[in-house]
């Protein structure tokens, strides 16, 4: 690196200025090479090569140009596509309907969001319909797995959210041992996932003396095969038989939210403390003041204070797990068949075990584009919104 | 319900004279707290006791669901090191992690210096490409680079690299967060030193080594640090580009044991216990810069 600048040159005096500016432009262009390096081939380089791949019969070896036939394969027909990115428009719409009505006066308010409204059901029917045409025509393993990692965030992040705040607010109290209490929720973030997702293997597997099956008996309820149960937990806890969509999430990915839940509140729990420390505490003094007790002063000074920070952990985990691979490959027995198989793992299992690198190459460019769009719309509504975590 | 005329105040003044005399911001019961927090503690730390126990259990105290083995079977231990290959992997994770450190550490401190301090053309342009694969899903990598790997893309030195301490490694030596952390720390770097430095005649190098690394020991702990956790705790890279031994890491090493132990649970939550040492000893260590750095970032491999 040194020998860029290590020469000491008598140029002539006008010319020391654009000799200069090369010497510069060389050392910088030096120094960022290696890193530069590796993240393009590494980083960058994967997805133009996905969606070159993506365009071919590419098993072990590249077979025939096929153009989007992996991606017709993936959606079915192009009609129950278009229906349902209709209806993505329709949901945008809405949303837009929605923030457009606390700009303007409270007559016009009510109407546009009873138009929002309005619109969120239409929308909502429409994706359905043209989910049921996909469903029909297209890929039933990896639509299917798109709705079990809709199940999984939408099971683990609010909740987790929820359990993270309470904790946060309870330790922001004048308490002991304030250090470790924190410590210790912070614990399953922490480790490895690999690691705790075998230990929650062990935990609740199917056994009837697994430490999940010991802790129902206490309770006199019969054991549960949790991680290697296929059956929807409505129809394990209610009876209820239900198809498809509506009979909701397996007790296998029951238990795998669980065990998201368990790994992750600590983290929220972390983040809120931090954004709890910016509310004046002025705000509390009055509420105080005012008469309000613990509960009404939680409910009407720290969540609306925190919804910046809830938005913003909301937007990050829900898009966290679509990008989640590890503890999700690691807790998805075999048993469970595909109700726990999520859009990585699906198509982890499309080129590692079945070996069909362009068919694999289409999903993980659908899954990119669809953690692209949620992240431009994060970026959006986040813009929007103040935020001062 | 509460007359909403009268008002909560109205209502606690009567039910609750006691609470008017209270000093200091909101105290709810305090004793409930505390059963809640003990409560979401026990929650948190029952998997690793459970973790830990049957860790130390004979094979008939597993099957028979103890709470705590009789007596500690340390010798599970010593089995899962020597014949579970536990050492094995241990020692692979420990090299790759180690080679991983190093060069993430030289190719984020020369980026990030770079970037925060050197006046060349197209750096904006450069670094707003870098930060934008920090959006790209890790799925989209693995199989354009498992083919890179293996050499079916371009002729790689050596051939193929898989089971290689190079596929393991060279992938991890850089990223675009840890080079926008030090590029940061090294922008806010007084240009008045650096105008001294140059009347001495050091150039970049120098004046980065010499001045600029003694006085960034916060930020290059927290590169080390997150390099750390992401390379001990990568696994679906490992699992891609290891199908032998050689160098296969202890996540992968842990993954493949629950297949072939079976019923060994005992051995399995052994080897579990040992790929936790590491990070916990640093998570104890460096506990406050650990929990910050994460919770600022929210980052974790």
């Amino acid at each position: 690196m040194g020998a860029t600048t290590g020469v000491t040159l008598k140029p002539p005096k006008k010319k020391i200025h654009s000799l200069r500016a090369l010497q510069e432009n060389l050392t910088g262009y030096a120094f960022v090479a290696p890193a530069v390096i590796i993240i393009l081939v590494f980083g960058l380089f994967p997805i133009i090569y996905s969606v070159y791949m993506s365009l071919f019969n590419w098993r072990i070896r590249k077979g025939d140009f096929t153009g989007l036939v992996n991606y017709i394969k993936i959606f079915g027909d192009w009609g129950g596509f278009a229906i349902f990115i209709g209806g993505l428009g329709l949901l945008g719409l809405a949303y837009w309907l929605w923030t457009r009505a606390f700009k303007s006066n409270s007559n016009l308010m009510r109407i546009l969001q009873i138009g929002a409204a309005v619109v969120l059901i239409v929308a909502g029917i429409i994706m359905s319909m043209g989910w049921g045409k996909m469903i029909a025509a297209g890929d039933e393993d990896f639509l299917n797995s798109l709705i079990v990692t809709i199940f999984y965030a939408v099971g683990t992040v609010p909740l987790q959210l929820a359990i993270g705040i309470m904790f946060a607010y309870l330790l922001y109290q004048k308490i002991r041992g304030k250090e470790v209490f924190r410590m210790i929720y912070f614990l399953p973030y922490v480790t490895p996932v690999v690691t705790t997702a075998v230990v929650f293997r062990t935990i609740f597997s199917s056994r009837a003396t697994s430490l999940a099956n010991i802790l129902l008996s206490w309770f006199n309820a019969g054991p549960l095969k949790w991680l290697f149960e296929p059956k929807a937990m409505s129809e394990v806890f209610l009876g209820l038989k239900l198809d498809g969509i509506a009979a909701g999430p397996s007790l296998a990915l029951g238990t795998i939210i669980l065990f998201g839940i368990w790994s992750f509140f600590g983290y929220n729990t972390v983040i809120f403390l931090a954004g709890l420390g910016g509310i004046p505490k002025e705000l509390y003094e009055a509420a105080e003041i005012d008469g309000a007790n613990s509960w009404s002063a939680f409910k009407n000074v720290t969540i609306p204070l925190l919804s910046p920070v809830s938005f913003y952990l909301f937007l990050v985990s829900f898009i966290g797990t679509f990008k989640a691979f590890n503890h999700l490959y690691v807790m998805a027995t075999p048993n469970a068949q595909n109700t726990v198989v999520t859009a990585s793992v699906q198509i982890f299992d499309v080129f590692y075990a079945q070996n069909n690198f362009g068919y694999a190459a289409s999903q993980s460019i659908v899954l990119f584009l669809i953690i692209l769009g949620l992240t431009i719309a994060q970026n959006k509504i986040l813009g929007e919104r103040v935020f001062y975590g | 319900m509460v007359n909403p005329a009268t008002g909560p105040d109205k209502i606690r003044s009567e039910t609750n004279p006691v609470q008017k005399v209270r000093r200091g911001p909101r105290t709810g019961n305090k004793s409930l707290i505390y059963l809640v927090l003990i409560i979401g503690a026990v929650l948190s730390l029952i998997p690793f006791f459970w973790m830990v126990s049957t860790s130390l259990m004979t094979l008939g105290e597993t099957i028979n669901r103890k709470w705590l083995p009789a007596v500690p079977q340390i010798t599970n231990y010593i089995q899962a090191w020597n014949e579970a290959k536990f050492a094995k992997y241990f020692w692979n994770s420990v090299i790759i992690t180690g080679v991983t450190l190093v060069g993430l550490l030289t190719t984020s401190i020369l980026a990030g210096y770079a970037f925060g301090r050197i006046n060349f053309k197209g750096r904006n342009a450069i670094f707003a490409i870098l930060l934008s694969t920090m959006m790209i899903p890790e799925t989209i990598t693995w199989l354009p680079n498992l083919m890179l790997v293996r050499g079916t893309i371009i002729p790689l030195p050596g051939g193929s690299w898989l089971n290689s301490l190079q596929a393991l490694s060279v992938p991890f030596m850089a990223n675009a967060f840890s080079i926008f952390l030090l590029k940061q720390f090294f922008a806010q770097i007084p240009n008045e030193l650096w105008d001294a430095a140059q009347i001495d005649g050091a150039n970049h190098f120098r004046f980065l080594t010499q001045i600029c690394l003694p006085i960034s020991k916060a930020p290059i702990m927290t590169v080390l640090l997150f390099g750390f956790i992401g390379s001990w705790n990568a696994f679906a890279w490992p699992l891609l580009v290891t199908t032998r031994e050689t160098w296969r890491p202890l996540m992968v090493g842990l993954w493949t044991f629950v297949s072939e132990a079976g019923p060994e649970t005992h051995l399995l939550m052994a080897g579990a216990v040992i790929t936790l040492i590491p990070i916990l000893v640093i998570y104890f260590l460096t506990q406050k810069q650990f929990t910050q750095g994460i919770a600022t970032t929210g980052l974790k491999g």
